[in-house]
């Protein structure tokens, strides 16, 4: 199979897609209600679109092509109302976070569906670890050198990205002092990482092909990078982000990515070479460890620094290019959190420390999810 | 020759609980042993296991316990199910039937049709109106204590899984309630509506109350001690053992009395159920103890040719009615067809609230009680082995237990239920 040609999109076009988890209200484990809430979901009229996802306690939604992080945040927002009235029917609860703190792995099922059996077949007890939520964005490039460029640029904002969205410090019940435990369960996947350094689409093609004649890949969908191109719709999705606790910071890591774009394919700020990538696990860990407390080596200057300085630079940086998108106050919201030192893992973090009961935390996280705070 | 030391022994006997406790522990260790080796090679429920071991101890007429039951007998057992009914309380809602008021009304038409349609059929077989109105209303109850079990010997959940135990604690909610205040005027004849209306209300009301200070004690001693710690466990079970021992002379059901105080504990306090892994092994064992005592109770009913005949009748009807109900109102309530099948598959068993009604029904009125035994217990023991086996082939066909690990294929549904590791 050869590489598929790239779509079009239009620049700077925004979809984003989150992994939800549904839990019950008795002990607010995972509950197995992906296929009533799609039933339930097929009777409202909603932009985007509602998919089951591989083990039977998620569900993913996704909005459609928006031109703005608001009008994302609005669909959002429609999607967020209808998974909540149904889910009152159906007497559970949706959540956001990138795992679920307490479920055990073994207890979860695979959802009825032939690809997700292969998967399972072939990666065994991984399948059943990957009970973990994401968020993904697209953002439309107006061509696929454009599209390899901005992906290679955005590679160095993923420890932001991650220290932003981070909302999984509970795994299997335990604190695992990470902010994001979520993608320590990615790695484990053979084809996780990143992309491979190349600036042309011939060039990648190229890769692709020597890729597939191993044998080892079929398609774009089996590599799980942190950010890849996705050519059928014209985009690069960044896949790092935990899903967020509401769907308000989610529309808002939209426009930070969004912001970012315009600034890439504007400006062209980077020369994108394969040793910016020296750094990148480096970068990538301290910010699934420490969150917003991490450091953050330059990978061209080599510099070490607080990553929520080299967050706040940024975002003034990004200014004007935030305005032009419409996404001020996307970025307002994150500034804040940055300045206050707060992201999702530490509310979570927080209400475990009051509650010392993670089903009650969890049953909290889903008020907030309704747009009530708890 | 004259042994001293057997002399002592068998006096010493004397002064214990006696030989009565010595043959109820060892055969609660011979059924828990039988449920296991009924899972270990059918892969069958456990709880089918100690219905069968209770069948043959009750019909070999081992069974200890007294019939109608009194004393101990009837303390465990009511302890037994308050139990069960107090975490099935806690499980139940009302918000959910405010966002989902068909929940409510599937229930109550459940209800009501299998009433109906078991009182129609009994008085078509020539029985009584008191024999049949009580008949009727022992066959609205399903079995949250069996369901539950179930649940957890498969580890079962899902939709069928809660709206099932959610039905089967309405059903009881129901079945209590009415039954409870028909004992009352039992002998009074044909009582009128107003009268068992006003009757109902009255061990509705009580075992409210009782239910409410059980709930507040409870609330605060939430406030104390750590949900998920053992001395919480002790506490609610202390509570709970409480109140089954005040609630009947006070006048109300204490099996009611706790379920009532689950469901004001779930609005008062919202905070996730996380106890019954605490209650874990004292709740079991009281488990294992009520369902040989009902099984083996039940196995010491007259099988009369006719009688078997109006039991198996009685079984049909009610089934048809509880299926007839569910597909009726499922789609509307957010289950698919399916789904609402194995709901109604799964609300068959009635075992330990049913038993506990007869048995109080052939105490308060022997002539009437007795005709109520005659049906009712060869019902019982019936649905409680049949029972176990269709919850257990409910709920693995609705694809809600935790099957072994599967590998590629996806033809799930139709391993045998619970074939767990």
């Amino acid at each position: 199979m050869t590489l598929e040609s790239f779509g079009q999109s239009a620049a700077l076009t925004l979809g984003v897609e989150l992994e939800l988890q549904l839990v019950n209200t008795n002990d607010y484990d995972l509950a197995h209600y992906a296929d009533d809430m799609l039933r339930l979901m097929a009777r409202h009229q909603l932009p985007g679109s509602v998919v089951p996802e591989m083990t039977a306690g998620m569900i993913e939604i996704s909005t459609g092509v928006c031109e703005t992080s608001q009008q994302a945040l609005a669909e959002l927002s429609r999607i967020r109302d209808a998974l909540v009235q149904c889910a009152d029917k159906l007497n559970i609860a949706v959540v956001g976070g990138g795992t679920h703190p307490f479920q055990q792995w073994h207890q979860q099922r695979i959802y009825d569906k032939p690809r997700f059996h292969e998967l399972s077949a072939l990666y065994g007890y991984l399948t059943k670890q990957f009970t973990i939520f994401g968020q993904h964005v697209h953002v439309g490039c107006p061509d696929a050198d454009t599209a390899l460029y901005t992906l290679h640029c955005m590679s160095r904002y993923i420890p932001h990205f991650i220290a932003l969205a981070a909302s999984s410090p509970y795994v299997q019940g335990q604190d695992t002092a990470f902010d994001s435990a979520r993608l320590n369960s990615v790695f484990a996947f053979p084809l996780s990482g990143r992309a491979p350094c190349v600036l042309t689409w011939d060039e990648f093609g190229a890769y692709f092909d020597k890729m597939t004649r191993t044998g080892v890949v079929k398609s774009m969908k089996d590599f799980y990078w942190d950010i890849r191109p996705k050519p059928e719709y014209g985009t690069i999705e960044v896949r790092v982000f935990d899903t967020p606790l509401t769907v308000e910071r989610a529309a808002a890591l939209a426009g930070l990515v969004q912001s970012l774009a315009a600034w890439f394919q504007q400006e062209r700020p980077f020369a994108p070479v394969e040793d910016d990538y020296l750094v990148y696990g480096y970068n990538r860990f301290q910010a699934c460890r420490f969150g917003l407390d991490a450091v953050y080596v330059d990978p061209v200057g080599g510099e070490h620094l607080p990553l929520r300085d080299h967050l706040l630079s940024t975002m003034e940086r990004l200014q004007p290019f935030a305005t032009a998108c419409q996404a001020t106050d996307a970025l307002a919201l994150l500034r804040k959190d940055v300045l206050d030192n707060r992201n999702d893992a530490r509310w979570l973090r927080e209400r475990q420390a009051k509650e010392r009961l993670l089903g009650e935390v969890i049953r909290q996280a889903a008020q907030r999810f309704r747009g009530r705070d708890a | 020759m004259f042994d001293p030391s057997t002399a002592s022994w068998a006096e010493r006997l004397q002064s214990t609980p006696g030989p009565l406790t010595l043959e109820w522990a060892l055969l609660l260790a011979l059924a828990a042993l039988a449920g296991h080796l009924v899972q270990r090679f059918s892969g069958l429920p456990k709880i089918v296991g100690y219905a069968v071991f209770g069948t043959l101890i009750g019909l070999a007429g081992f069974a200890g316990a007294a019939w109608p039951l009194h004393g101990v007998g009837l303390y465990l057992l009511e302890l037994g199910i308050a139990v069960v009914l107090f975490e099935a309380g806690a499980r139940l809602s009302l918000r959910w039937f405010r966002h989902n008021p068909m929940v409510l009304v599937q229930s109550l038409v459940e209800a009501l049709l299998t009433f109906a349609v078991a009182f129609v059929l009994l008085r078509a077989l020539g029985l009584d109106v008191p024999v049949a109105r009580a008949l009727a209303v022992v066959s609205v109850a399903a079995s949250p204590a069996v369901l539950m079990r179930v649940v957890s010997d498969l580890r079962a959940s899902g939709p069928v899984t809660d709206r099932a135990i959610a039905l089967a604690t309405l059903n009881t909610l129901y079945a209590l309630t009415a039954g409870t205040a028909m004992l009352r005027s039992i002998d009074r004849g044909d009582a009128s509506l107003m009268a068992s209306l006003a009757s109902s209300a009255a061990v509705l009301g009580i075992s409210l109350l009782v239910g409410g200070l059980l709930a507040a004690l409870l609330i605060g001693a939430f406030k104390l001690l750590h949900p998920t710690s053992q001395d919480t466990a002790i506490v609610i079970l202390a509570l709970l053992g409480a109140c089954t021992a005040v609630t009947t002379p006070l006048g109300g059901s204490a099996p009611l009395a706790t379920l009532l105080a689950g469901i004001v504990l779930k609005q008062l306090h919202p905070r996730p159920w996380v106890w019954p892994r605490q209650l874990g092994t004292a709740a079991a064992m009281l488990n294992v103890l009520m369902f040989v005592l009902v099984s083996s109770m039940a196995a010491q009913a007259d099988w009369g040719g006719v009688i078997t005949w109006a039991a198996l009748a009685l079984i049909a009807a009610r089934m048809s009615a509880k299926l007839a109900s569910l597909l009726l109102t499922g789609p509307a309530s957010g289950l698919s067809l399916r789904q609402s099948l194995w709901v109604g598959v799964a609300l068959l068993p009635m075992s330990s609230v049913a038993l506990l009604l007869t048995s109080q029904f052939v105490v308060a009125s022997h002539g009437i009680g007795a005709r109520v035994a005659a049906i009712a217990l060869p019902v019982i023991l019936i649905t409680e082995l049949l029972g176990a086996v269709l919850v257990g082939l409910a709920l693995t066909r609705a694809r809600e237990t935790v099957k072994p690990w599967r590998g590629a294929d996806s033809s799930g549904g139709d391993s045998p239920p619970g074939s767990l590791t």
